[in-house]
């Protein structure tokens, strides 16, 4: 049942409603509500019925403009909000960039695989003074060989995993923004095209680094720990695994650079993708035919893979795969990171805030 | 702000290689709600990237809130708000989350900009919806959803492009209403871009219309309507253009819309001139009255005086502007 107050209209005179609660509650009159209602009883004349007034729907929404008086923080916190939006995604798309469960689930794959050179060392630790604890050793352990391969080894990693990842990674980072004009959203707002351009390369880095270098300084520490080595093991072997982490950190920066370029250039994430391991590979195989045929291993400096996997040769110190001087392989390097940076900056530049 | 203006133009330029899109520009705008008006090209979006300080000028200076659109670009934007034309958002978020993200990135702390994007959200009418994500959204949730990013940390300008795009008439009436509020309630100013004259004559108090580069008009709307001349309206049945012709032989100013005629009252005879004319003519007025000129006639006759041929502000639009096929 109602409350007669909640029925009683606002636009009620104040008499009115003095009147209606009064006969309501006040017992010195000696009347009941049916009474008036009735006409019985004393005071007939002067008594007002409580009609029936048309009920007010209330208010469920009211619009009240809220003013805010924060302070907004200086250019590291935007810059770290876009930071933390791209990378925090990859683990809860809640609240962050939204990644397809199948790019996420690919990535941790991708991740897990490349630890698996350390369950094998703990394997060969598990089974130690056999003949298949050395075996272990040689194809798993620390070398010159093996941590060149855990960064830079065709197969499976840069056939199968690194590219994979890059392209699943990277793709969508710009193209996203110019698909859906959330370009906008940034430069309407104290964010720099310089800041933009950074932090979403390096977003991009990290989640590679976090993959490829992570992976590979584990793999290493997890040598150290398992086999018990002291420090004379540390010493020894330290200039290789910094040289391999060099290497490492080339790989992510070139990769992070040409997925990032090809991203900026179209409006779809899978352009970008593709187009990416369309790079990689098809440079690669265009340039082992030439080898085949030719016997000549220069067109290598087209592949980006193999100029960084010759670099990396150079940096861990195991002999080259690759007859060409190692200083086209760099400038190759180079020339890939200042082409890819140049279009990136270029394309970034053209991005609209009024329309896309 | 100098002289109580938040933004401030001398001899603003603009070139795009060999095309001008500012020429000289001279404004003065004050504290309030201002429509932006102009045919497609005329300058608009131009203009409001050199008020955001986003394009370099060419020439000029110009100040908005204080501040150097040259130098202090990222202080304007920190202190202003922009509703794009188009889609900015990105749909695989929800609306909490994306009105959270636009408050980051211009520097709120994280709790912050969540507590600010529940306000804000709740403000433009998507309480229930704000943790829905934005591709299942219709046209009006998504602008509402763009206004929302837009006032987020309160802005002192709000620039809105095109506010009304494709929204059905209840959406729109919410979303002027609610920019009204913005100005009365919030004490900032609203910069509106819009082809439909009706939104503009009900949320601003003052146009700044633009014309090939050049500001043509900043002056407040009421204003404007006493400048135009009076007019008579008659519906005319029955040989329209043969009426037309002997009104204009007449000497009298016609504008003529199909079988309606606006006549400008030259003097107290000018009726009784229009009813004698029609007489003569064998032609029927079924309708006579006097016209009070809306925002719409206003712009027309302005661009009319400008050598611009725009005969109705639908011909700005695009399906962009009308919501093209899409049901809201």
């Amino acid at each position: 049942m109602f409350d007669e107050d909640e029925i009683v209209d606002d636009s009620l005179e104040p008499e009115t409603v003095q009147t209606a609660s009064k006969n309501e509650v006040d017992s010195e009159l000696g009347q009941t509500r049916m009474e008036v209602a009735y006409g019985a009883g004393d005071g007939d004349d002067d008594a007002k019925a409580v009609v029936a007034r048309k009920a007010s729907m209330g208010v469920l929404y009211e619009q009240i403009y809220r003013p805010w008086n924060g302070q907004l923080g200086p250019r590291w916190v935007r810059n770290y909000a876009i930071f933390r939006h791209h990378v925090y995604g990859i683990f809860s798309s809640k609240g962050h960039r939204h990644y397809n469960p199948f790019v996420r689930l690919s990535i941790l794959v991708i991740f897990l695989t490349s630890l698996t050179p350390i369950a094998m060392i703990f394997l060969s630790v598990t089974i130690s003074g056999g003949e298949g604890s050395d075996w272990l050793n040689r194809m798993w352990g620390v070398n010159r060989y093996n941590l060149w391969g855990q960064v830079l080894g065709y197969f499976p990693r840069n056939l199968c995993m690194w590219p994979l990842l890059t392209a699943l990674v990277v793709g969508g980072m710009i193209s996203d923004d110019r698909k859906n004009g959330t370009s906008a959203i940034y430069f309407s707002r104290p964010v720099t095209r310089t800041d933009y351009t950074a932090m979403k390369y390096l977003s991009s880095a990290v989640v590679l680094g976090f993959v490829i270098v992570f992976s590979y300084m584990l793999y290493y520490t997890s040598a150290i720990v398992f086999n018990g080595e002291g420090w004379a093991y540390l010493i020894d072997t330290l200039p290789m695994f910094l040289g391999g982490l060099l290497a490492g950190i080339l790989l992510v920066i070139t990769y992070t650079s040409i997925g990032m370029a090809l991203s900026s250039v179209s409006q779809s994430r899978f352009f970008a993708a593709i187009g990416f391991l369309a790079i990689i590979f098809g440079t690669k195989i265009v340039a082992l035919m030439i080898e085949l045929i030719f016997e000549t291993t220069i067109f290598y400096i087209l592949s980006p893979y193999d100029s960084l996997a010759h670099l990396g040769q150079w940096l861990i110190g195991i002999p080259a795969n690759y007859e060409h001087s190692l200083a086209l392989s760099i400038i190759s390097v180079i020339i890939y990171n200042a082409a890819s940076v140049g279009l990136l900056i270029t394309r970034v530049r053209s991005l609209e805030v009024t329309r896309e | 702000m100098d002289g109580g203006f938040v933004i401030e133009t001398r001899d603003l330029r603009k070139m795009y290689g060999p095309h001008l899109a500012l020429d000289d520009v001279d404004v003065q705008i004050p504290q309030g709600a201002i429509g932006i008006l102009g045919p497609n090209g005329a300058g608009k979006s131009t203009f409001f990237k050199c008020i955001l300080g986003l394009i370099t000028t060419t020439s000029g200076d110009g100040r908005v809130l204080g501040y150097d659109i040259k130098t202090e670009g990222d202080l304007i934007r920190s202190r202003i708000g922009y509703m794009p034309e188009y889609d900015s958002l990105d749909p695989d978020l929800n609306a909490i989350d994306q009105v959270r993200y636009a408050g980051e990135l211009l520097g709120m702390s994280p709790s912050a900009a969540m507590q600010r994007a529940h306000e804000v959200l709740e403000y433009v009418g998507l309480r229930d919806q704000r943790y829905r994500k934005i591709e299942s959204f219709s046209t009006g949730m998504k602008q509402a959803t763009k206004l929302a990013c837009a006032i987020v940390h309160d802005p002192e300008i709000l620039i809105c492009d095109e506010p009304t795009n494709g929204l059905d008439q209840r959406s729109r009436e919410f979303m002027l209403k609610t920019l009204r509020r913005t100005v009365d309630e919030g004490g900032g100013t609203v910069l509106m871009s819009s082809h439909v004259m009706d939104d503009v004559q009900e949320v601003c108090d003052r146009v700044v219309m633009i014309h090939q580069g050049n500001i043509v008009v900043n002056r407040p709307i009421s204003d404007l309507a006493n400048q135009i001349e009076k007019e008579v309206e008659a519906v005319i049945w029955g040989g329209a253009t043969k009426m037309e012709e002997a009104l204009i032989s007449h000497g009298l100013k016609v504008r003529r819309m199909g079988r309606v005629m606006r006549v400008t009252i030259e003097d107290e005879n000018t009726i009784e001139q229009i009813i004698s004319i029609a007489a003569k003519s064998e032609v029927q007025i079924r309708e006579l009255r006097e016209y009070e000129p809306d925002l719409e006639d206003i712009f027309l006759l302005i661009m009319d005086k400008l050598g611009a041929r725009v005969k109705g502000t639908s011909e700005l639009m695009t399906s962009e502007h009308t919501g093209g096929d899409r049901s809201v």
